[in-house]
């Protein structure tokens, strides 16, 4: 019984004498995930933002009640539920005191009238929210364990730092995506959260777009039948993990995040999977072995309740032969392309945030020809919301006078969505 | 069906039923493609009784890393360095009886053990069959067709009835028949391996040497360039056979040995065995014997860092001194060291052990 994961690897296994780096991309597939929640152990925390300025204007505590009560409506039966308004403090919308209900046709309609009864007022102490999920979650025996975080606006209404540590607590306790509503927010925030939280970050421009957006995420969480698993990498005596980077759907750097389990094994949480496949880039240092020796560079394992649930191997071969040695892999060259271009573009809006207009154009334009080169058609369009390309060959681009700062947002949140590449038949 | 579904039970690559062995991993199968029982079925009902270790014998797959000592998982890798463990088609070793024995190795550089050996031998000291076989690295699937050539070859010394002659003359000319036999039937099975595969425009060939150590008298037929040494504790030593390369013609022509072996045609074989060998009729040597010492078959892999007979010599008096004693340790003390050298081919090292005291 159970989900079924397949692993396979995409590398050039030969490296020239004396070499030492080993790149590969390991493609993890699972199916037959089932749903979240379904015995009782799947527990979902709703946190919206009903601070002062999620009034102005009113269509935005409408849309988000509306996108409150369509994400309950996704919630199955059984599950562990609660839902909590956010303002200068986190309080308890549904049920009314602290704690957590199980989800049935009673408590969907009663939590469906609280969430009726939203009004805004306050600050914005997101740091303050977190903690509150994070003791809410404790108190119910769930292995599954996921938040969706709707907010308009920057963190104000607690001391600074008060969110990394609310982080650092709740890291590995539960998932939280993260949507920011409107153009006031700030992207590293969120991104903060998402991050650490391994959970998504979107915008979501007009209050309107909401509804759906919750419905998804909802229907999302509810798919991820497997509820925690690790990426559990081992790399030979001697040698160094460079990184493990998450590289599709998203670029997500998991190094930080890592924890070493056995003397040549670091486990990497990936969270809970749905039917859905992922792609981890993982480059290994390895001693050099001479010509002719085969190596294993790294064991890649899916590891569910320590269960191993598939394996892949990462190999080196040293060799003289060139044309074997200089073959670049289309799927480690394509996920580095990608990388590099969530990367630029995240600096190059960074410089053009602090004024320095002309960094800002080199790395814009910098992206704008790597979107190009790798096919990334969706970066390329929100791109061009914020500067002309000129050039998309030589990455020439002039920055726009004029930019809409929710269409800056989008650029930023969405850069680390990377393309699959194609397999080759 | 056809028969080419039958596929090997160690290695899973296709075989032909009713081989003796998988031409990939070497294993002995059954005459309806399953492994044999040990030993005790494997001996023939011919001239005399051969307890033959063969690669059936040979662990799948070693459980303990060569290099750091290690565990091996059940992936092929070592636990620890990740080295990946050898098959037994690319190191194994063969030791008939407690005098006979050999090593047959990748080496370092090459992606596969295109070398072979097969051994044979009486636990009375009496007779030895020792035969080994080169692959030529670039004709495709070349150590399929040198496993089934060494094989075929020494089964048909073994097969052969061991006669009871006196005198070096004519234990000479009677083993001249069986070794010129021995020669034909390791060809007729390297052709059997292209025909295998569909006669490739490039059939899979190979190297032979074959010796039969009969009392005190060796005989040695050979095509190409594998080598043949007697190599006396306390005496001169020779090189048995002459190769059939470029090396040697150049030498003929008038060339040093040292510029001979500088030269980039040095190693190209001029006779072998396989389909597009023009002459596969091996060359005879004799020798009678007097004093105790080993007697060495060896490819390329091991006399390319040790050419002279003298050099041989001194290497296989540094083995025994650093305390190798049986002929298998020693193959292994010679595989180690041209390793060390770099490994650049593959090597196979087979020796028997000549006593004249206990003849």
């Amino acid at each position: 019984m159970g989900a079924d994961f397949k692993a396979e690897v995409f590398q050039n296994e030969y490296l020239a004498d004396g070499a030492t780096d080993v790149h590969a991309v390991v493609s993890v597939a699972c199916s037959g995930a089932g749903k979240a929640g379904v015995s009782g152990d799947a527990a979902e925390i709703i946190i919206v933002d009903t601070s002062g300025s999620m009034d102005m204007p009113p269509t935005k505590i409408a849309a988000a009640r509306r996108a409150a009560k369509v994400a309950i409506g996704e919630i199955v039966d059984g599950a562990w539920f609660a839902v909590i308004s956010g303002h200068s403090m986190a309080q308890m919308v549904y049920p009314p005191h602290p704690g957590m209900a199980k989800m049935t046709g009673v408590t969907r309609a009663e939590a469906m009238v609280a969430v009726d009864r939203l009004r805004s007022g306050g600050a914005t102490a997101i740091g303050s929210w977190i903690t509150a999920a994070t003791e809410l979650f404790a108190q119910v025996q769930a292995a599954q364990r996921h938040a969706i975080l709707l907010t308009d606006g920057k963190i104000e209404g607690e001391p600074p730092g008060t969110l990394q540590q609310a982080l650092t607590v709740a890291r590995g306790q539960f998932q939280c995506d993260c949507r920011g509503i409107g153009q006031d927010w700030v992207v590293d925030e969120l991104r903060a959260i998402s991050t650490a939280l391994m959970g998504t970050v979107d915008i979501v421009a007009k209050p309107e777009d909401l509804e759906a957006d919750f419905e998804a995420m909802m229907q999302q969480a509810m798919s991820r039948g497997v509820p925690d698993a690790r990426l559990r990498v081992w790399a030979p005596q001697g040698s160094q993990v460079l990184f493990v980077r998450q590289v599709a759907p998203t670029v997500e750097d998991l190094s930080k995040r890592s924890v070493q389990t056995a003397p040549l094994v670091r486990e990497f949480p990936t969270g809970a999977w749905s039917d859905e496949s992922r792609d981890y880039h993982v480059a290994v240092r390895v001693p050099v072995a001479p010509v002719g020796n085969e190596r294993l560079a790294a064991r890649v394992e899916l590891v569910v309740n320590d269960e191993v649930r598939a394996k892949a191997l990462v190999k080196a071969v040293w060799s003289t032969d060139a044309d074997l040695t200089t073959r670049i892999d289309p799927a480690v060259a394509h996920y580095t392309g990608q990388a590099k271009l969530a990367d630029t573009i995240q600096k190059g809006l960074a410089a053009k945030a602090s004024g320095d207009d002309r960094t800002a154009t080199v790395l814009l334009g910098e992206a704008a020809k790597l979107a190009h080169e790798t096919g990334n058609e969706n970066t390329t369009r929100l791109l061009e919301k914020v500067v002309d390309v000129v050039d998309a060959d030589t990455g020439t681009v002039r920055l726009k006078q004029h930019v809409e700062k929710a269409d800056e947002m989008a650029l930023d949140t969405r850069s680390t969505k990377t393309t699959r590449i194609r397999r080759e038949p | 069906m056809t028969d080419t579904a039958a596929t090997c039970p160690q290695c899973g690559e296709a075989i032909v039923p009713g081989d003796a062995f998988c031409e990939s991993c070497g294993i002995g199968l059954t005459a309806d493609g399953a492994l044999p029982p040990p030993v005790a079925a494997q001996e023939r009902e011919e001239s005399f009784p051969v307890p033959k270790t063969t690669l059936s014998q040979a662990p799948g797959i070693a459980d303990v890393c060569s290099d750091c000592g290690a565990e091996v998982l059940d992936d092929g890798f070592c636990s620890q360095c990740g080295k990946k463990a050898p098959s037994p088609r690319d190191h194994w070793q063969e030791a008939p009886v407690a005098w006979i024995g050999g090593v047959c190795d990748k080496g370092i550089v090459h992606a596969r053990n295109e070398d072979a050996m097969a051994l044979a031998g009486l636990p009375d000291r009496s007779l030895a069959v020792l035969v080994v076989c080169d692959g030529v690295t670039t004709a495709p699937e070349s150590d399929r067709a040198a496993l089934a050539a060494a094989r075929e070859a020494c089964a048909t010394l073994v097969g052969t009835p061991v006669p009871q002659v006196d005198g070096v003359a004519a234990t000479v000319s009677y083993w001249n028949g069986p070794l010129m036999r021995a020669g034909a039937d390791g060809n007729a099975a390297a052709i059997g391996v292209a025909r295998s595969l569909g006669n490739p425009a490039e059939p899979p060939s190979c190297t032979f040497i074959a010796a039969v150590l009969h009392h005190d008298v060796v005989v040695v037929g050979w095509c190409g360039d594998s080598r043949a040494y007697w190599l006396p504790d306390d005496a001169e030593p020779a090189q048995l056979m002459i190769d059939h390369s470029l090396g040697t013609e150049l030498i003929q022509s008038g060339m040093s040995q040292a510029e001979a072996e500088a030269d980039p045609t040095f190693h190209t074989i001029t006779s072998w065995l396989g389909a597009d060998s023009v002459d596969a009729t091996p060359d005879i040597n004799s020798r009678q014997l007097h004093e105790p010492g080993w007697l060495l078959l060896c490819s390329d892999g091991l006399w390319n860092y040790a050419s002279p007979a003298t050099a041989m010599q001194a290497l296989v008096h540094d083995q025994v001194a650093a305390g190798r004693r049986t002929p298998v340790e020693i193959a292994d003390g010679l595989v180690r060291w041209a390793n060390e050298q770099g490994g650049h081919d593959n090597i196979t090292a087979v020796l028997a052990r000549f006593e004249p005291s206990l003849r």
